[in-house]
């Protein structure tokens, strides 16, 4: 598939973004480490809003035709895309009236705001796993028709978060111990799910022969019928040879979650300070960058069996 | 009605006849234009309902070549229209067609993920995303001739490789078709019961030559005998 | 199914699609390719809407392949030339320098020209025309205006083919026949490249397959309807003729002939004498008024071999009354074919086609041909009028085309296809090879090629026959060319359509002569149609010492900004199809069937938007112009107000004219009648074609079908109604081959090599010979075979700049077969070197599974010269396309003691572009792109650059729009 940038640039930073909200909510809500600062408490929220938006944003790029973009949401019934642009929607209010409830009451948590939190932490939750399905649903993608996919959204989404979280909170000066643990556990998670995924699409099913019917010789492709390219070669036929993919696997599990789970276990520990935290959120950033990318650029569209490609 | 085509891979010889007229009705069909792009420069591109790509199945000298002409399937579960969010790709219940409303489509290409047969193409002038749509503004034009209220690829197929009507009846030529070249539909195992069914290459006539083959003669011209026939 | 017949109820909500009060719908004829389909063309506010197959036309019955369904990107090309040009004074040939000029000016300065050759020396002009099927016309135009040197593209195209039938049978493959369709059991396809006919073969191996025939494809390369045969047969290119041979062996050791068939319709009996080393050896035995004479088994006497009742001798060596030794034809045949040279062992390793496999063939055929025979029970009535109450049917039928006859033994190939099908008895019989009005002619037809030219007169007789001796060649009497051409010389005797190809070449070298003026209606011989593609534009851009052109004035006709309008000096814009009056005539290459006698015509459908005529218009203007006798009234005057009128009104013969529908003064007459001057109407009325249905009783052994003959006769088809004699034995070459021995009473030739070709080539029976490219160089350095096959989408170079086609098609590759290209070391898309004893070019390769081992191809004319067509410097045609055309030499190789001979077929002059081997090595690194590369063809004066964006409609779309509640509603399904 064809690595589109709007497109991983939404995931990712939106991904981020809800995760992060998500972390603020149950920090707050659950009390799990230091108590959060005011400044904190804005900046994860602030920034976590602006990471959604701007994600959400991103992705109407990548639409032709954005004049109708508002109509996403009349397909709830049945597809994914628009199940995501609804709850996308449908987060704000509670985002909104969640940092409304903290301007006017402080840190106080009261009933309205525990629920305001809840809520939009779980519309964040199940707008990620909507992103999830849409790629996860494809049965014409072999590589995305699983459910490792909407749950590797939604862990990296989570890791990423608390990263982002640990981060805020270590260069505001808090003690992040209990949080920069939480998000070591996270990233662990997300890393496992990862290596399960890749060791999952190693495995080819379908064939040019099934996808052609002619099952009992070798099938070859003589003549695509145009000589440049269609709009489904530029849509579909985005190729990656091994080594590069072997390569770029190594930057994620590097960036991604190696040096993420490194750098946050010096900071749980108490063996590194705010730059790390912030060296983590960078890298666990970019390495989610190339995961995505990587996420498209390794799914196998089974329309290129009849391109020639032999399996998918 | 369950409409959808046959497609006929033993007599299909590689035209682009349907491919070419499809583009030529529907240019200036209910979806039309269809844009060209770079049409006389380095990369012409454009947008197609209808491809035929050509396969090789075995090798030299055993190798036959089958051209493999692709388009909408029509399926009974389309999963470019599950997928849509704006509603714009829609399947009519009355006859089956998937369509895909232009006022309402956003281009987001969405459904030609879920498409496993590339039948849909994205138009980059109008941002909205095009399709076979059986020829839904011919074939139900009662001021066109009987005949002629087909879509534009059956009726001007030469090899007579196409074959259009209505699957639910089992007495149409499609399904009787269908039933006796055992059709089959394409990558049946995603699940969406794609309407449009193929028929397999016949089986090779074989000659029977035991009725000729004796004699073998090696000592000939003296075996030749003069009859006698009236000029 | 047929369509709705009942529109359901819920359809009648939908919106109305299409503006039908704004529509009008126009027949006219196709002219995407040279098939001839008929059209319905659907136009709103003069911009074409749809294109569709007209489903009443004899041809197509409404289907319509994907070049003519690519129409309407013709019609809008912006490589349509505009107006008149012409070559900037002072600029030089060839550098795209153009004034625009007015019609007034280009037709009186092409006038003055013209009139001045006419007045003295009228061979000074040449006129060559491509794919125009308008040969009628223009070789009328040539024979009024006394020059010889006429001809269209037939000798690069399938002269071997259709010379071929026509010495054999009177009729040919493609244009003069067909196979039978529906009724046929077994089809053989020898060499065709998806094309001629294109419609109708599909049409007909969709039938065959549905009845359960067999079809056995003989062709190197697996694509286009090889690709849906029963066997293919990936045959050694230039080989088709062994192939027929060793099958003709097959079916004679195991006497698997159609006896009858060939005593009553070929010249089987009839005795050749057989003297060797002496005059009159191998010719046909003849009684004083030049009867044949055949032996009567019953009277045991020699007998007039054309009576009827006689009881001939097949087989037997006989004396003739002046004592020479006779033998018939059949003892002659069956004598050669049953050498062990033809035995499927020895051809198979000529062939590279298995000797089981051969000889499985062969026995197929003469199963089907004898034990499934079928009978139409229809009474005729045969020539010698003795009734009949069925026609007999082998159904066995066949077909061939370019890969036969583009080699230098094409004609004698396809001779032996022919042979093959006479010996089965499946000529012109139901489920064979049927011939199409006005064919069968009387073998070969009684035209011969005009001679004598003067000033300011017609030829007596066309400037295209068909030689039957050296007396009738079109030499002086030193035995020198008096054609540009060399066609009808020694170089080819039998060249019944010219030599195109060698036009260039000989009237720059001034051999036989200089000329002043070529002109070239719609034949891209700068680039696609011509061998030696780079020599051939540095020989139009040749100046002599006096720095005069060596062609001094070179005039193009064509519709499109092509590589030859860039080295026109005057530049006629033709209309494109759907904008002018044309005939398919029957004195032409009609559209008959093998059941009707058919011609058609083309209606404008359009109004031109520019500054264009058609060809034929401006032919019939300085027809006039020029004051050529059948174009100039006893005034002095035109006589023609033009091309409509013209076609109306003149005659070829009393009643006979240019088309052969609604003629009598009330157009209630068919084939022959006074001139009427509403035919034009009546032929638009019909969907622009008329069709002639034959009686039951004719459709089936024509050429001795007595009722059939005299309808020929009446019709104008053949001068007599005397039957048509198949010539297995073609008295005709031997006498050419007596005049190679030094054995013959007429004109000889005086060099070796002359003698030595008309000896080895001209048998009066089939033979094989090893191409004569190929026997003149290293075949271990040149291992491969090269050949060019036509795209099914493409016709020629006509449609490389259709906005859609070329979509489908911009670049072509070199296919080789993949197992043999990996042990090279050579990958899919890799560049290579291919190397030809004439030049080198540079492609890509693609490999492939269908095409024989020692073959390599390629699609033909996809190659383009940038900023021709349209189209950008950078189009994947200039870029990466490319011609093969660099590597074939309009030449032999040059060989030791022999002078300059013409790369053709020895007899017929047929260009032999199919005989090229070459030699491939793997580019270095880093070698990418085609080569050789040209420069771009610049802009002609007054051309918009071509858009970027095409988005064709003729009316804005009406948009299905789907209800809100079912947008809002809808489940999952």
């Amino acid at each position: 598939m064809h690595p589109a940038l709007s497109v991983i640039f939404f995931t990712v930073t939106s991904g981020a973004g809800y995760g992060l909200f998500i972390l603020l909510a149950l920090a707050h809500v659950f009390g799990i480490g230091d108590p959060l600062t005011v400044g904190e408490f804005y900046t994860a929220g602030i920034l976590s809003l602006v990471m959604i938006t701007a994600g959400l944003l991103s992705s109407t790029f990548h639409l032709a035709n954005p004049k109708n973009a508002w109509r996403a949401v009349m397909r709830f019934r049945t597809s994914w895309l628009s199940r995501e642009g609804v709850f996308a929607i449908a987060f704000y209010p509670f985002a909104v009236l969640y940092m409304l409830g903290f301007y006017i009451n402080g840190l106080e948590l009261g009933v309205p705001c525990i629920l305001f939190a809840l809520i939009g932490a779980l519309i964040a939750l199940i707008t990620v796993f909507t992103t999830g399905m849409i790629y996860g649903s494809l049965k014409t993608i072999p590589q995305w028709s699983t459910s490792l996919t909407p749950a590797n959204y939604i862990l990296l989404g989570l890791a990423s978060g608390a990263t982002f979280f640990t981060a805020i909170r270590a260069l505001a000066g808090s003690e992040v111990g209990t949080i920069a643990a939480l998000a070591v556990a996270l990233v662990a998670i997300a890393a496992i799910g990862k290596v399960i995924y890749y060791f999952w699409i190693g495995r080819e099913s379908i064939t040019i022969n099934t996808a052609t019917g002619f099952t009992r010789a070798v099938v070859r492709l003589l003549d695509t019928g145009h000589t440049c390219d269609t709009f489904l070669n530029r849509e579909f036929g985005h190729t990656i040879d091994c080594a590069k993919v072997g390569l770029l696997r190594g930057v994620v599990y590097l960036l991604a979650f190696a040096l993420p789970i490194i750098l946050l276990a010096m900071i749980a520990t108490q063996n590194g300070g705010s730059g790390l935290a912030l060296l983590a959120a960078i890298s666990i950033y970019l390495g989610t960058g190339v995961e995505r990318w990587l996420f498209f650029a390794e799914a196998k569209h089974v329309v290129n069996l009849y391109h020639g490609r032999q399996s998918c | 009605m369950k409409l959808g085509l046959v497609i006929d891979l033993d007599v299909c010889v590689g035209c682009h006849g349907c491919a070419v007229a499809c583009k030529q009705w529907n240019t200036s069909g209910t979806t039309g234009p269809l844009t060209d792009t770079d049409a006389y420069g380095a990369e012409p591109s454009g947008v197609w309902f209808n491809r035929i790509r050509s396969y090789e199945v075995g090798d030299y000298p055993h190798n036959k070549t089958v051209h493999f002409p692709m388009s909408c399937m029509h399926c009974e579960d389309a999963a470019c229209v599950t997928v849509c969010p704006t509603g714009a790709s829609w399947k009519r219940q009355e006859d089956g067609i998937v369509l895909v409303d232009q006022d309402k489509c956003m281009g987001c290409n969405l459904c030609s993920w879920a498409c496993p047969y590339g039948a849909r193409e994205l138009d980059p002038a109008s941002g909205t995303m095009k399709k076979c749509t059986l020829c839904i503004d011919r074939i139900y034009d009662e001021r066109l001739p009987v005949e002629e209220r087909q879509p534009a690829c059956v009726l001007t197929c030469p090899a007579h490789a196409r074959h259009f009507g209505d699957f639910d009846d089992p007495e149409s030529d499609v399904s009787r078709l269908t039933r006796e070249r055992s059709g089959y539909a394409l990558m049946p195992e995603m699940g969406y019961k794609p309407t449009n069914k193929y028929l397999p290459p016949r089986q090779k006539r074989t000659v029977d030559t035991s009725d000729v083959a004796r004699g073998g003669v090696r000592d000939k011209l003296k075996a030749w005998v003069n009859r006698v026939v009236a000029r | 199914m047929a369509g709705f017949e009942k529109i359901p109820d819920f359809a009648k909500e939908l919106p109305q699609f299409e503006p039908r009060d704004k529509q009008q719908t126009h027949f006219t004829t196709c002219y995407m390719c040279a098939c001839r389909c008929g059209i319905e063309v659907t136009v709103e506010d003069n911009k074409v809407r749809f294109i569709r197959g007209n489903r009443n036309h004899p041809v197509n019955r409404g289907v319509m392949c994907g070049k003519g369904n690519a129409g309407i990107m013709k019609q809008y090309s912006p490589a349509k030339l505009k107006g008149p040009l012409r070559r900037k004074p002072g600029s030089e040939r060839g550098s795209g320098e153009f004034e625009e000029i007015s019609w007034d000016e280009a037709l009186n300065e092409l006038t003055a020209r013209l009139q001045k050759i006419r007045e003295t020396d009228p061979k000074k002009l040449a006129f060559f025309t491509g794919r125009d099927q308008m040969q009628a016309l223009t070789g009328l135009w040539a024979t009024q205006f006394g020059t010889i040197n006429w001809a269209a593209h037939g000798g690069f195209c399938s002269v071997n083919m259709a010379a071929a039938g026509l010495y054999m049978l009177g009729h040919a493959f493609w244009e003069f026949g067909d196979p039978d369709w529906d009724r046929t059991k077994y089809f053989m396809l020898w060499g065709v490249a998806e094309d001629h006919a294109s419609n109708p073969i599909k049409i007909g191996l969709e039938k065959l397959k549905r009845n359960g025939g067999k079809f056995v494809a003989i062709n190197p390369v697996r694509t286009g309807y090889q690709a849906i045969a029963d066997e293919w047969v990936p045959i050694r290119p230039g080989t088709d003729g062994m192939l027929a041979l060793s099958m003709v062996h097959v079916l004679l050791s195991r006497e698997l002939v159609d006896f009858d068939f060939l005593i009553r319709y070929t010249n089987a009996p009839w005795l050749v004498v057989n003297t060797q080393g002496q005059k009159g050896d191998g010719l046909i035995l003849r009684d004083e008024n030049g009867k044949p004479l055949a032996w009567d088994l019953e009277k045991e006497a020699f007998v007039d071999a054309t009576q009827a009742e006689i009881k001939p001798a097949t087989f037997g060596e006989y004396t003739a009354p002046d004592g020479r030794p006779v033998r018939t034809v059949m003892t002659v045949l069956v004598e050669k074919y049953l050498d062990e040279q033809y035995a499927p062992e020895n051809a198979a390793k000529i062939c590279g086609v298995p000797a089981e496999q051969i000889e499985r063939m062969a026995l197929e055929i003469a199963h089907v041909a004898f034990k499934e025979t079928i009978t139409v029970d229809v009474e005729w009535t045969d020539w010698a009028g003795r009734k009949h109450d069925k026609f007999i049917g082998r159904p066995v039928s066949m077909h061939a085309m370019r890969g036969i006859s583009a080699h230098s033994n094409g004609f004698q190939a396809a001779r032996a296809i022919h042979l093959l099908q006479t010996l089965l008895g499946t000529i012109d019989c139901p489920g064979g090879f049927r011939a199409k009005a006005p064919y069968p002619k009387h073998v070969p037809p009684p035209i011969k090629p005009a001679r004598e030219m003067a000033p300011n007169t017609p030829l007596k007789s066309p400037p295209l026959g068909f030689p039957t001796g050296p007396e009738d060649l079109v030499i002086d009497a030193d035995g020198n060319p008096l054609r540009l051409d060399k066609a009808y010389s020694w170089d080819a005797p039998v060249a019944a359509h010219g030599m195109m190809h060698m036009v260039i070449t000989n009237a720059v070298k001034g051999d036989p002569y200089p000329i002043d003026t070529l002109i070239l209606f719609m034949a891209n011989m700068a680039w696609n149609s011509t061998m030696n593609t780079k020599s051939v534009q540095e020989m139009l851009r040749e100046k002599g010492d006096d720095g005069e052109y060596k062609i001094p004035y070179l005039v193009v006709s064509d519709a499109f900004h092509s590589e030859m309008v860039n080295f026109a000096d005057l530049v006629l814009p033709d209309t494109t199809y759907l904008e002018r009056y044309d005939t398919i005539s029957l004195l032409d290459r009609p559209i008959s069937e093998p059941d009707a006698i058919c011609d058609s015509v083309r209606i404008p459908v359009l109004e031109p938007d520019r500054d264009v005529r058609s060809w034929q218009e401006v032919m019939v203007d300085l027809a006039g112009r020029l004051k050529f006798p059948a174009f100039t009234g006893e005034d002095g005057q035109p006589k023609f107000s033009g091309y409509k009128e013209f076609i109306t009104q003149w005659e070829k013969a009393p009643g006979i004219g240019f088309l052969a529908g609604w003629r009598g003064k009330d157009g209630e007459k068919s084939l022959r009648g006074e001139p009427n001057p509403n035919q034009w109407e009546k032929y638009k009325e019909n969907g622009a074609f008329f069709e002639y249905h034959l009686p039951e009783s004719t459709r089936f052994y024509k050429f001795a079908n007595k009722e059939y003959l005299e309808l020929a006769k009446e019709a104008g088809f053949n001068g007599s109604s005397e039957p048509i004699i198949f010539e297995l034995y073609s008295e005709a070459l031997q006498k050419f081959r007596l005049a190679g021995q030094g054995l013959y009473d007429g004109p000889m030739p005086t060099r070796e090599e002359d003698k030595e070709r008309l000896t080895n080539w001209f048998d009066p029976l089939p033979i094989f010979y090893v191409p004569l490219e190929e026997q003149r160089i290293d075949t271990d350095k040149y291992t491969f075979h090269a050949v060019n096959q036509r795209p099914m989408l493409m016709y020629h170079s006509w449609d490389s700049q259709n906005a859609w086609l070329r979509q489908i098609l911009a670049q072509n590759f070199l296919y080789m077969n993949r197992s043999r290209a990996l042990k090279m070391g050579i990958e899919d898309g890799a560049w290579v070197w291919v190397e030809s004893h004439n030049g080198k070019i540079r492609v890509q390769v693609k490999l492939m599974e269908g095409v024989q081992e020692d073959t390599v191809w390629t699609w033909n004319a996809i190659g383009k010269q940038g900023g021709a067509w349209g189209l950008s410097a950078d189009a994947p045609e200039a870029a990466r396309g490319f011609l093969m055309n660099h590597l074939i030499s309009e030449l032999l190789p040059p060989k030791e003691g022999s002078r300059d001979i013409t790369n053709s077929d020895p007899i017929t002059g047929q260009a032999a572009w199919y005989d090229l081997r070459v030699k491939i090595t793997p580019a270095a690194p880093g070698e990418t792109g085609s080569w050789p590369q040209f420069d771009t063809v610049k802009p002609l004066p007054g051309a918009k650059p071509s858009p970027s964006e095409v988005r064709h409609q003729s009316h804005e779309a009406v948009n299905l729009v789907r209800p809100i509640d079912d947008v809002l509603s809808r489940g999952a399904k």
